[in-house]
């Protein structure tokens, strides 16, 4: 694969398959393995998080899918520009054990090593026991976060177009 | 009465969940409780009636930071009751498996939850934007570690490679080729952060512990050796329960290990260091010295040295390892499942790791007993902190509690690993 052809955007898709919502973003990265364009890798995340920071290193363009602690309203679906002022804090005193999205999107910030453009959608989830299926409102949240990605990823492949246009102009 | 205390509620910068209770009476610190509330995880009540064959993938899930320390104890115990000789080839690859899993979690420990009690930052986010190279450093070393346990373990965290008699699957020489420029790259990366560590501020202060670690012949211990200490034990590891004994505390849901004979012990890098410094490379001890690392160090603030230490030996001992490998005829041998009790302990990164297993003739495993390294480390930490704390009572109380925290991180304890961990709780009167 030459530089050009090179995958510029990546998909991490985080969680455990196995438990119960926290499946959402493995179960969005499913569905959008269906039709993607060539430059969008799909990256599944269950574990180590902190890896994300190497993972990402060279994406230009990175959407994050994970799943939400149950704060109301399960199934609801957030979007958060992570590449803008910090959205989280104190977390890194946790144990590396509990090292999630959140500590790994700020050392990344503090190491300059966080992507140029970084999204996350975050869907909150009901239930998280081991073995059960999505819950019924993330199920149908899982449709609605892939169709709102691909819109993104069509509104940034024009975008980078005109950037790269500008830049041969 | 004076009276003072103080309480953390939940001990930052380590593997788990954890309280503190400090009770400070006209001057005296009379009480000190480290109590582990992660909720008990009842791994051993949970491999009765398992076939020996499921208990590796079990109990790799006990943690995610030393997952190869449970299947080398498990994997070695189950063989002792089979009476399974490996090949050398396979009983090599388990050694670099265990230096993968040392590098990634003592690189870890060092830059993510220890350094920044050193150089006062409330954690490693902070202390990379002032020290960026430092902790891409510790990122760099765990990535390596993990590219050994990827490649021998089949994934970084919760290895599923590992079987009873060797190996699912056994790697080709040239699959090494990519992991060799990563831990030669380590190796510097190590020295480099034993040199960053050396100019830490340490506190003042000696301890009396009685260390235990394995002794091999030949070898820094990792997979095998006698239990040894300072004060003269040498034992089988089937003659553990003889000699040791867990008992519960009402604070704590993880059991305390002590010496049936002695009380507390430490087991863990300071420990390993003490007892097997002569079994180190010239070049790691020339390094250790140049560091300023006694050959005996008591100093539980300077176990991040003995870290940096251990990180540079299992980076050679994992080159030298592959360098000589050559892939055994076949991955595994198998073995007929039969009745007996099988015993083994390995070094975790955290120090000695302890499992008995009682098979049924089937393989079925009837009754099992794991000792993990934070649970035999408990007394001694709360040791720790009574001699520092005593040390530091016109400390205000944040600073007290800062003093308290970095006592318990010397020893790097896995609670989740041990409840199967912190809130601080200082009590001044």
């Amino acid at each position: 694969m030459s530089g050009s052809d090179r995958p510029s955007v990546l998909v991490a898709a985080i969680g455990n398959p196995d438990r119960g919502d926290d499946a959402v973003g493995p179960a969005v990265a499913s569905r959008l393995r269906d039709s993607l364009p060539a430059r969008v890798r799909i990256l599944d995340r269950g574990g180590d998080v902190l890896a994300l920071i190497e993972a990402w290193d060279g994406f230009s363009d990175v959407f994050v899918v994970d799943a939400a602690a149950p704060i109301g309203r399960p199934g609801r679906i957030h979007r958060l520009d992570l590449a803008g002022p910090a959205v989280l804090d104190g977390f890194a005193r946790n144990s590396t054990h509990a090292f999630g999205v959140g500590e790994a999107v700020e050392l990344a910030r503090s190491l300059n090593r966080l992507p140029r453009h970084i999204v996350a959608y975050l869907v909150e989830g009901e239930q998280f026991d081991l073995g059960a299926p999505l819950s019924p409102a993330v199920a149908a949240a899982v449709e609605i976060v892939v169709r709102r990605i691909r819109r993104e990823l069509a509104l940034l492949s024009s975008q980078r177009r005109k950037e790269g246009g500008a830049e041969h102009a | 009465m004076a009276t003072r205390t103080l309480k953390v509620d939940y001990i930052a910068r380590v593997e788990g969940e954890s309280l503190l209770d400090l009770h400070i009476r006209d001057g005296v610190v009379d009480a000190v409780r480290l109590g582990i509330f992660e909720p008990p995880r009842f791994f051993e009540a949970l491999l009765r009636g398992r076939g020996c064959g499921e208990v590796l993938d079990i109990v790799a899930r006990i943690c995610g930071i030393c997952p190869v320390a449970y299947q080398m104890s498990g994997v070695h115990a189950i063989e002792h009751v089979l009476g399974i000789a490996v090949d050398p080839a396979i009983r090599a690859l388990r050694r670099l498996l265990y230096c993968g899993e040392w590098i990634e979690s003592h690189g870890l420990h060092i830059v993510m939850l220890h350094a920044p009690d050193f150089l006062g930052y409330p954690d490693a986010v902070a202390m990379a934007r002032d020290h960026r190279d430092a902790v891409e450093r510790g990122l760099a070393l765990k990535k390596a570690g993990n590219e050994l346990l990827r490649l021998l373990g089949g994934r970084e965290i919760h290895p599923v490679n590992v079987r009873i008699g060797g190996f699912y699957r056994v790697p080709r020489r040239a699959e090494f080729a990519p992991v060799v420029e990563s831990l030669k790259r380590a190796r510097d990366l190590a020295i480099e952060t034993l040199r960053w560590t050396a100019t830490f501020p340490f506190p003042d202060i000696t301890r009396d512990y009685e260390f235990v670690a394995l002794r091999h012949p030949d070898e820094y211990p990792m997979n095998a050796g006698h239990i040894v200490s300072s004060a003269g034990l040498d034992i089988t590891p089937a003659e553990y329960e003889s000699e040791f004994l867990e008992r519960q505390v009402p604070y704590s849901t993880a059991l305390h290990s002590v010496l049936k004979r002695r009380g507390t012990y430490l087991v863990g890098p300071m420990a390993r260091y003490a007892l097997n410094r002569d079994r180190l490379p010239p070049e790691v001890r020339a390094l250790a010295d140049a560091a300023g690392l006694d050959p005996v160090c008591r100093n539980p603030f300077r176990s991040i040295l003995v870290r940096a230490v251990e990180i540079i030996y299992a980076c050679d001992e994992a080159l030298r390892l592959i360098a000589d490998y050559e892939p055994p005829a076949r991955p595994f041998v198998a073995a007929e499942p039969r009745t007996g009790i099988g015993y083994a302990c390995t070094e975790a990164p955290r120090g000695i790791l302890y499992h008995r297993y009682r098979l049924a003739g089937d393989g079925t495993i009837e009754d099992s007993r794991l000792v993990p390294p934070t649970a035999q480390n408990q007394g001694v930490i709360e040791e720790d902190i009574r001699q520092v704390a005593t040390a530091s009572l016109d400390l205000d109380q944040d600073a007290l509690q800062a003093k308290c925290e970095q006592s318990i991180r010397n020893h790097d304890p896995c609670i989740s690993c041990a409840a199967h961990f912190l809130q601080l709780r200082v009590d001044r009167t």
